[in-house]
């Protein structure tokens, strides 16, 4: 007798409290869940695999176009070329070559063209001990004088390498010197860094220790 | 016979009033309490059904296929078939791409390990989205595989890094950059804890994860020294057009949701014999890949004449492949 009352109390009970469960999903009592902020997709230019330069090797390499490499095109050929430099010995660059920075090799230790190019050939370069080197195997020039880098460079722990690691699938394509240094000035610049991961709230400044101040 | 004595009785009765309950007639039911009884059920089923409204919003069930999967390790080359016809079959449904999806298995002869040069790394972060974008990652929420530590000069405690520097140019003087993800240990904590197998490593180095038998129970990631593993708390949301087609089962598939995932190597890129996708993007040349079996590599010649300095937390015990060096 007493189960028999008891079941129908306890289902009511059970329905009325489903009901208030199902009041509050349907008015939202507690609110939804916080929307995720919009986070902007990333410049395509942060993923892309390109290097910073195209250097000489690649452009004789897939036949690019290699008119700015030839001299004498706008120079005589034969005529000696003199260097001029200013009073703190900085080399004048004339007009045609004001694209170029001349910054290599500190406290301007390297502040003459002719230590890399040829002033006989303009097309070709020069080593200190007198090799003549094409443009397009400007590493040899580079290892002429940067000898650990150039030893890390053989053995392709120095640069970027690309393709496949394996060589029995596929090709390994290691890049040369000035496909990321600029010959003339070759450290690289500083450089916007892709953002970083969404904090998914408002950041707070910290300061951290490494600054330098 | 004691049935037929009972029957006139119960004859009256069934013309009502006999549901007050008295009387002895237990099995009995008048209109009056079969209406009120049926009424409250159907508002008690009603209540029930409305009270389960948020699982309208339950995504990414999951199908009877999956659901019945065996474990990677027990399927039979049918079976895998089978299997990645369904993944691409979903994936297409999902985002219009046909994907290329393989199961590519551990090369004999092969260990990979990983060299990072900390001379080098300038912070620039390419590394962290070009991995997004090949390992098919969810954009928003966000995962990442890879964290860039920027770390003040001086000092190799993680605990002192900043992986949310908002410079505006890097490097910046002072700082030096630790681009942190899955060391692929050789002792892995993260294989260890989990419950259920779904995570172990291969004969080749890399430890992945089976994101169809994983249950989510996160215990990898709280066991994991280093980040590295990272958990679906909702379904990823990939743009259809950045889909990176060429798929792996253990890779970079597109995860269900309640999963967990991690740095594995681009195991659709290092199986296949390429380099990984963070070491092509890295503008520096930071970043080294390669066999360590083959005492000709560039990561055996960087073990044998760098400084390398660190397995990261060395101390406890994990003997991770990714190593950092400098130069000189």
């Amino acid at each position: 007798m007493k189960a028999e009352r008891k079941t129908p109390l306890v289902l009511s009970i059970l329905t009325i409290s489903f009901l208030i469960l199902a009041a509050t999903f349907l008015t939202d009592i507690w609110g939804k869940s916080a929307q995720l902020p919009e986070i902007p997709p990333v410049d395509p230019s942060f993923t892309k695999t390109a290097t910073a330069r195209v250097s000489a090797e690649e452009l004789y390499r897939t036949k690019g176009d290699t008119s700015m490499l030839e001299c004498y095109g706008c120079h005589e050929q034969g005529k000696e070329l003199t260097l001029k430099f200013d009073e703190d010995h900085n080399v004048i660059l004339p007009d045609e070559h004001d694209d170029i920075i001349m910054a290599h090799g500190t406290h301007n230790r390297n502040n003459n063209c002719f230590n890399c190019h040829d002033e006989h050939n303009l097309e070709v370069l020069q080593t200190r001990d007198g090799r003549t080197v094409k443009i397009q195997d400007g590493h040899d020039l580079c290892g002429s004088c940067h000898g650990p880098t150039y030893r890390d460079w053989l053995a392709g722990i120095h640069g970027r390498t690309s393709g496949f690691w394996n060589v029995s699938m596929g090709e390994k394509h290691r890049e040369t010197c000035t496909a990321c240094h600029d010959p003339h000035q070759p450290k690289f610049l500083p450089r916007k860094p892709a953002p970083g991961p969404n904090p998914l709230r408002p950041v707070e400044v910290k300061h951290s220790e490494g600054k330098a101040h | 016979m004691s049935c037929s004595s009972n029957s006139p009785n119960s004859g009256g009765c069934g013309g009502g009033g006999c549901g007050s309950g008295s009387g002895g007639h237990e099995h009995g039911m008048d209109r009056r309490s079969f209406l009120r009884t049926s009424s409250v059920a159907v508002a008690g089923v009603a209540a029930l059904a409305a009270s389960l409204a948020p699982l309208r919003d339950l995504t990414d069930v999951g199908t009877a296929e999956q659901f019945f999967q065996k474990h990677y390790k027990k399927l039979t080359p049918e079976d895998m078939e089978k299997v990645l016809a369904r993944i691409t079959r979903e994936v297409e449904k999902q985002y219009e791409v046909r994907p290329h999806v393989r199961d590519y298995k551990a090369m004999d002869g092969v260990e990979f390990v990983y060299a990072l040069n900390l001379t080098r790394c300038i912070g620039c972060r390419k590394c962290v989205h070009a991995c997004v974008a090949e390992n098919n990652q969810s954009r928003n929420p966000e995962i990442q595989y890879i964290r860039v530590l920027k770390m003040p000069h001086g000092s190799m405690d993680p605990e002192k890094g900043d992986h949310n520097y908002t410079s505006e140019l890097v490097p910046e003087k002072g700082s030096f950059y630790m681009p942190v993800q899955c060391q692929q240990c050789v002792n892995p904590p993260c294989v260890k804890v989990c419950p259920v197998k779904a995570t172990w490593q291969e004969s080749d180095g890399i430890t992945v994860i089976d994101y169809d038998w994983c249950i989510g129970c996160r215990y990898c990631e709280a066991a994991c020294p280093y980040f590295a593993r990272r958990f679906n708390f909702t379904k990823p949301s990939i743009p259809k057009d950045q889909i990176n087609p060429n798929m792996s089962y253990l890779g970079n598939r597109p995860r269900p949701q309640g999963v967990v995932e991690k740095c594995h190597f681009c195991i659709q890129r290092t199986r296949a014999g390429k380099y990984p996708a963070c070491m092509e993007v890295c503008p520096t040349g930071a970043r080294k890949f390669g066999n360590i079996l083959d005492p000709d590599s560039e990561v055996s010649h960087i073990l044998k004449t760098k400084r390398v300095f660190i397995q990261l937390k060395e101390e406890v015990g994990t003997s991770p492949r990714f190593f950092y060096y400098f130069d000189v």
